[in-house]
């Protein structure tokens, strides 16, 4: 076929990138694995505790989220706003809504405890420093990705595919379970393939609420081989095998579970309001509102608490106010410029980055005409599946031994973001660019426009306000990245998220909720003047 | 069919009683009353957004209005004063949509059979139920296959068997034919039609194609924003409507504001350019147009009696020539078999016959 010569350079240097970020870690943690097998594993228990946290976790996001999803439904007074409230977990970062649990209820001197304490006595407890602790905190801070994969499902779905069996005699009930729920499962599969590579891979919660109480998962393990000194590489390595293979085998069960039942949701005309009565619509805002207090403001709100009392006291009448914690993060702690410098510089590369690859294989994938788009399409997807920590011990092992004068710079760790966001990025500009008819820039090139003058002129323009959208959220989430930072940073490329996580393991737990806030503060700031610059309002 | 009960003469009669209902503040049926008699088919026929097809949801039961009654078999699935409100599932009927709205994840059989299940009739019966409905449609081949793999009309075939399955006494028709091709849609009129006699449905069928409405129908409702603005048998809508609105939606192209001059035992209408064309009764109240069909307009070539226009288009329509005439200001549509001697630039003498010129109000 004749193409031409900038799309079919577009075309290779896209693949060409893709490949290079996502092949050599891959292939690293396999070869380095195919050695000595899983014969490092030699923590039986901790495999156990890694599936029963994959599981029990993933089924609980998902039942959250699902729930929220179906909840919020038309007709619910507040439903944008709390739609959008829903979902701010992704923004805040398990480690601080772990943190935050941490202060509301560690046994002794956790806030909720301090009070049913006092109301009831000493044996009024709830512990979050434990393994259910852990799976539910886990499960509050995912709740957002089921919610919104399942909403989008539900949003698709023709209101006249459940009318017709109200219609035909199905009572409410029946018609959720013979109807709705048949209709959600590809949705519901899809979230519990992510949820349960995304568990399996979190480290930043188990870390905080497991450790203490003993409770050692696969990400945990790994983050403590290569910490000890002598770093344990190949033992690691065989924990980051045991992931990947997780990670391989739940994709093969989700697609031979969808395989079997392929077929597309027909989309209808827009739904209807539908007719629910005022009473049920209040009674899910305030489901939807218990998750938002226990998933976002308890714990921001605990982190506060922490952040401006003194010291963390056992008895609530001798809290004292104080903002030496935020004095001491901001001018005494040496890592904090430090950190926030590269977390600045590396959520603004790695959203650009990632926009820009991103665009660049959607591109080549949707209008593209060369031979090898799929191939391109599945590999760029391919980080989804794959747990952070896995990419980022593939990192270590390639770089560790390739002499590129990149190791302990922000470089690798920006490419180990740019690869872990990398399916975000293409979904997002899939989704602008399936939006714009071909025929747009046909018409461009047609009255005359070479093909980068069509695309610089007609596409780039139309897909601008999607790709801004995208370039916030990438910004904040590369701002919070912990799996796989924790691996790859080193004293001079330490990042926000890495220092809150130090401070944690060896400073003051004040110091450390005001570090916190300080890298929310700093997203924020970052998100609002970028918002202004381009007076646009709201990411939707 | 001896399935179909026909428990008392009240099975299948529907009635609406003075039915409003509003989206938020804008009102989109406004107290509408009429009554179905059992084994007929009532037409809802309207523009878009007339109120057509909310008035249809509300009978389902998938809108609640705000005021009025519903009733079907004689018993009260609505009413506002009694605050009654029985949930869709409650009110036996059917209802065929206009997506069709089959199940993807089931397949054919599994569609039909949803609603018998839903009402717990038993296997050996469900099965027979079934396939009986199957074969009414013609697609008792077809039974085990997925939903997705139909073609448009297999789909339609699909939910008109569901809809039939549960053996309702009201069957309710939301624009069942308009995603059909044109061929398809002519073919599926006539089965529809011999399928409700057959079965002795009720049917209340919401269509915006006027001539859809007049072939199915026993009694046409025409709506217009929210209200039904005329209501009778398909003959007496299409001869004589009663407002410009319902002339017009009944394809009458000349629709001219005039003044009316009793004469006679008829009426004189006055055209506005001075020409006088002579009408019959009754006259509507207000301000009136008159009003003819392009088919009734006759055109001669000499002056006997005619008034002379120039023609100033003349389309083919396959089996009719449309013609458009010009005198001065007026422009009048007139119909007729292909002429040779009326080309474009002719000057004509038009002329319509007295009981083909009617008055409404404007």
């Amino acid at each position: 076929m004749n193409l031409p010569r900038a799309e079919s350079a577009l075309a290779a240097t896209s693949s060409g990138i893709v490949a290079l970020l996502v092949l050599p870690p891959l292939a690293a943690v396999a070869l380095a694995g195919a050695g000595a097998g899983f014969a490092p594993i030699r923590e039986p228990g901790v495999v156990a505790n890694t599936l029963l946290f994959g599981v029990a976790a993933t089924a609980a996001s998902l039942a959250v989220g699902g729930s929220l999803a179906l909840a919020l439904a038309p007709g619910v007074p507040g439903r944008a706003t709390l739609e959008r409230l829903t979902v701010m977990p992704l923004y805040l970062t398990p480690l601080l809504t772990a943190m935050g649990w941490n202060w509301l209820a560690s046994p002794k001197s956790g806030l909720i405890n301090l009070i049913l304490h006092a109301v009831f006595g000493p044996w009024a407890t709830i512990n979050v420093i434990s393994p259910t602790g852990v799976i539910l905190v886990s499960a509050l801070a995912m709740a957002p990705l089921p919610f919104l994969l399942i909403s989008d499902a539900l949003r698709g779905l023709d209101p006249s595919l459940i009318e017709a069996a109200r219609v035909h005699g199905g009572s409410r009930r029946l018609v959720f379970c013979r109807i709705t729920a048949p209709l959600l499962l590809p949705a519901a599969l899809a979230s519990a393939l992510l949820l349960g590579v995304q568990t399996i891979g979190m480290f930043s919660v188990p870390a905080v609420l497991g450790l203490p109480a003993g409770f050692n998962v696969a990400t945990t393990e790994i983050f403590q081989l290569l910490e000890n000194y002598p770093p344990r590489i190949a033992d690691a390595t065989a924990w980051g095998m045991l992931l990947l293979a997780i990670s391989i085998a739940l994709t093969v069960a989700q697609s031979a579970l969808l395989g079997r039942r392929s077929f597309v949701t027909i989309t209808g005309k827009t739904s209807r309001p539908a007719a629910s009565k005022p009473m049920a619509g209040r009674a899910r805002a305030l489901l939807a509102m218990a998750y938002i207090a226990l998933a976002t403001v308890l714990p921001l709100a605990a982190l506060l608490w922490a952040a401006i009392s003194l010291f963390v006291p056992a008895d609530l009448k001798l809290m004292q106010f104080t903002s030496q914690h935020f004095s001491f993060v901001l001018f005494g702690y040496p890592k904090t410029w430090l950190a926030a410098g590269n977390s600045l510089l590396l959520g603004m590369l790695t959203a650009s980055v990632v926009c820009g690859l991103g665009l660049a294989v959607s591109w080549v994938v949707l209008h593209g005409r060369g031979r090898g788009r799929s191939i391109l399409d599945q590999l760029s997807m391919t980080p989804l599946s794959v747990p952070a920590m896995v990419f980022a011990l593939g990192l270590l092992w390639v770089y560790v031994r390739v002499p590129l004068p990149i190791y302990g710079t922000i470089l690798v760790l920006l490419i180990a973001y740019a690869t872990h966001y990398l399916p975000f990025g293409v979904r997002t500009t899939n989704a602008a660019l399936r939006q714009l008819h071909p025929e747009l820039e046909e018409a461009a090139r047609v009255a005359g426009a070479s093909w980068s003058r069509a695309i610089g002129r007609i596409t780039l323009p139309l897909v601008q306000p999607t790709m801004l959208a995208a370039w916030i959220l990438l910004f904040v989430m590369a701002m919070q990245e912990v799996s796989s930072s924790i691996l790859l940073y080193t004293s001079r490329s330490i990042v926000l998220s890495v220092a809150v996580f130090d401070l944690w393991e060896n400073g003051n737990p004040s110091d450390v909720a005001a570090l916190g806030f300080v890298q929310l503060a700093i997203s924020f700031v970052v998100v609002t003047l970028v918002l202004v610059i381009r007076g646009r309002r709201a990411l939707t | 069919m001896t399935t179909l009960a026909h428990v008392s003469g009240v099975r299948g009669a529907v009635s609406l009683d003075a039915l409003s209902l509003s989206h938020g503040s804008v009102p989109a049926v406004r107290g509408v009353s009429f009554l179905a008699a059992p084994r007929e088919v009532l037409t809802l026929l309207g523009p878009s957004g007339c109120g057509k097809t909310t008035t249809l949801r509300a009978i389902a039961g998938l809108e609640t209005p705000q005021h009025g009654r519903i009733m079907i078999d004689g018993r009260a699935v609505y009413d506002a004063s009694c605050r009654i409100n029985l949930p869709p599932e409650q009110r036996g009927l059917s209802m065929v949509f206009q997506s069709y709205a089959i199940w993807p994840h089931m397949t054919v059989a599994e569609n039909v059979a949803f609603g018998l299940r839903a009402r717990g009739v038993g296997k050996a019966r469900l099965h027979e139920s079934v396939r009986r409905c199957l074969d009414l449609v013609g697609l008792g081949a077809l039974a085990d296959r997925p939903a997705t793999r139909l073609s448009g009309g297999q789909q339609q075939r699909v939910a008109l068997a569901r809809s039939i399955a549960g053996d309702p006494g009201v069957i309710l028709l939301d624009e069942p034919l308009s995603n059909l091709d044109a061929q398809l849609r002519l073919a599926m009129r006539t089965e529809l039609r011999a399928l409700q006699r057959r079965l002795g449905l009720t049917a209340i069928y919401v269509t915006h194609d006027q001539e859809e409405a007049l072939a199915l129908s026993d009694q046409v409702a025409v709506m217009r924003e929210g209200t039904i603005e005329q209501i009778g048998t398909p003959q007496e809508i299409h001869a004589s409507p009663c407002s410009r609105f319902v002339a017009e939606f009944m394809g009458v192209r000349n629709v001219i504001p005039c003044q009316v001059i009793p004469h006679g035992g008829g009426v004189l209408a006055l055209l506005p350019d001075g020409t006088k064309l002579q009408a019959r009764g009754p006259i509507p109240t207000g301000p009136v147009c008159v009003c003819f069909r392009p088919i009734s307009v006759q055109i001669r070539t000499g002056p006997d009696g005619g008034r002379p226009a120039v023609v100033s288009a003349a389309a083919y329509l396959g089996d009719l020539m449309q013609y458009e005439l010009q005198a001065g200001d007026l422009s009048i549509c007139a119909r007729s078999l292909p002429r040779d001697d009326l080309r474009e630039g002719a000057t004509v003498y038009w002329s319509v016959p007295p009981e083909a010129c009617f008055l409404v109000s404007a």
